[in-house]
């Protein structure tokens, strides 16, 4: 399956990020051959609305699923109405490799509620 | 390192245009809890005691409650509504313009369907604007009150922002629109904005011909002094100062340093007084219950200058 694994950088031995909208990588990763697509997350630098954003940019790559730390309502949102699945609770000291591993042998599980609050993100709420 | 911030020719004219020729006062200053409203409240009912026409406006839509200070109730409600974008599935053709488009990443394209609003919309209509086929209809969405309330001479209109919501310039803009619709005939036009420096207050403030700032002489008023006056001059409106507490044994020091700085000259000093105390309590203006105290000869000398400059 196609995972898409929210990453510090840009190839599987990074760090992953713990964020989801602000991730500075999305990596699409095939699970079964570990070969992967570079997502550079153009949403990072914007204002509000991060996660959506993101989550558009991993829709239009076709991920079936989404393995990350913390996800916001927003985001949450637009995965579930697009069929994607959510992983939650990515540990930091993890590299992208070891996660999508950890992933296959079933230590994540899916998540169904958004887990906290709006403004998870570091988009201003004013400004209007 | 201060980054000084400047607007240009173009932006200035905007904001201190008015779409009506009455004369416009604000009472502002960037702290809470500094005696703006009360201020204004009795600003007003002097003049109105002189004889004016006075439109107050409580543009705190946060927590309006020039209408407590003046105990009068809000009458003649009107919505304030925000535009929502409605999409129309059988007119999309999925060209995902409105998503790309929308600066909040309000709109999210799913597989199989037309764009879904999921974040958070200010209204600006930029997906309507773009869509080509049309599919975007203009739906509503309510974001606050304004309120008109009569009381002889004095009209007081009031803005009012559901909680949560966070469209507050909004309702401060229709506040205005309302008032400079409603108040055309009033002789002046008295703004009571909210604390801070952000967006609601320069809405408020836009289009004064005079802007009053009032603080305290405390190290905090000193601080909130310093922002208020900056931005008074980043938008070009004319500042003046209101020394509310003025015999607190604080910082007046400072203020005047303050003052200099910014070329703003304290027009009144207003000592702690307990009639003001008594008067805020009862929900009268000091300038009716007690007009002999030493704040209402104050403020009433100071309405009379306003008066004198202003009003034709």
């Amino acid at each position: 399956m196609k995972l898409c694994v929210t990453s510090t950088g840009n190839n599987l031995d990074a760090k992953v990020d713990f964020h989801f909208g602000r991730a500075p990588y999305f990596l699409i990763v095939n699970t079964d051959t570990m070969a992967f697509d570079v997502v550079k997350n153009t949403a990072q630098v914007t204002g509000m609305g991060a996660g959506v954003s993101a989550a558009q940019m991993i829709l239009d790559k076709s991920a079936a699923a989404v393995l990350t730390g913390v996800i916001g309502p927003h985001a949450f949102h637009a995965l579930k109405v697009a069929y994607v699945d959510i992983y939650e609770g990515l540990s930091g000291s993890d590299t992208v490799r070891e996660a999508v591993e950890r992933f296959k042998k079933g230590e994540y599980h899916e998540v169904t509620e958004p887990a906290g609050g709006p403004g998870r993100g570091r988009g201003s709420r004013g400004g209007w | 390192m201060v980054r000084e911030k400047s607007l240009d020719a173009e932006v200035h004219k905007i904001i201190n245009q008015r779409p009506i020729k009455t004369p416009v006062i604000s009472i502002t200053g960037g702290k809470g809890g500094v005696g703006k409203s009360t201020i204004a409240v009795n600003i007003a009912e002097a003049l109105v005691q002189s004889g004016y026409r006075v439109a107050l406006v409580d543009a705190d839509v946060d927590g309006p409650d020039d209408h407590i200070l003046l105990n009068i109730p809000l009458t003649d409600p009107l919505d304030v509504m925000i535009s929502l974008p409605l999409i129309d599935d059988q007119k999309c053709t999925r060209c995902r313009q409105c998503v790309d488009t929308c600066r909040r990443h309000a709109l999210f394209q799913p597989r199989d369907s037309s764009p879904i609003l999921i974040g958070e919309c200010n209204g600006c209509e930029a997906c309507i604007l773009v869509c080509p086929s049309d599919a975007i209809e203009r739906g509503e969405r309510t974001v606050g009150k304004t309120y008109k309330s009569e009381m002889e001479n004095l009209m007081l209109f009031t803005g009012e922002l559901i909680p949560g919501v966070e469209e507050s310039s909004f309702v401060v803009n229709a506040l205005k629109e309302r008032v400079f619709n409603e108040a055309k005939d009033s002789d002046i036009i008295i703004i009571d904005t909210s604390p801070g420096a952000h967006c609601n207050v320069i809405n408020a403030l836009k289009g004064s011909n005079e802007a009053f700032a009032v603080t305290e002489p405390t190290p905090l008023g000193v601080h909130d002094l310093n922002l208020i006056l900056k931005l008074l001059q980043i938008l070009h409106i004319k500042a003046t100062i209101i020394l509310n507490r003025s015999d607190l044994p604080g910082v007046s020091g400072q203020i005047e340093s303050v003052s200099k700085t910014y070329d703003a000259n304290i027009s009144v000093e207003i000592p702690m007084d307990d009639l003001l105390i008594k008067s805020y309590v009862e929900g009268v203006p000091v300038v009716r219950m007690y007009p002999e105290a030493e704040s209402s000869k104050r403020i009433s000398r100071l309405s009379k200058e306003i008066a004198a400059k202003y009003i034709k």
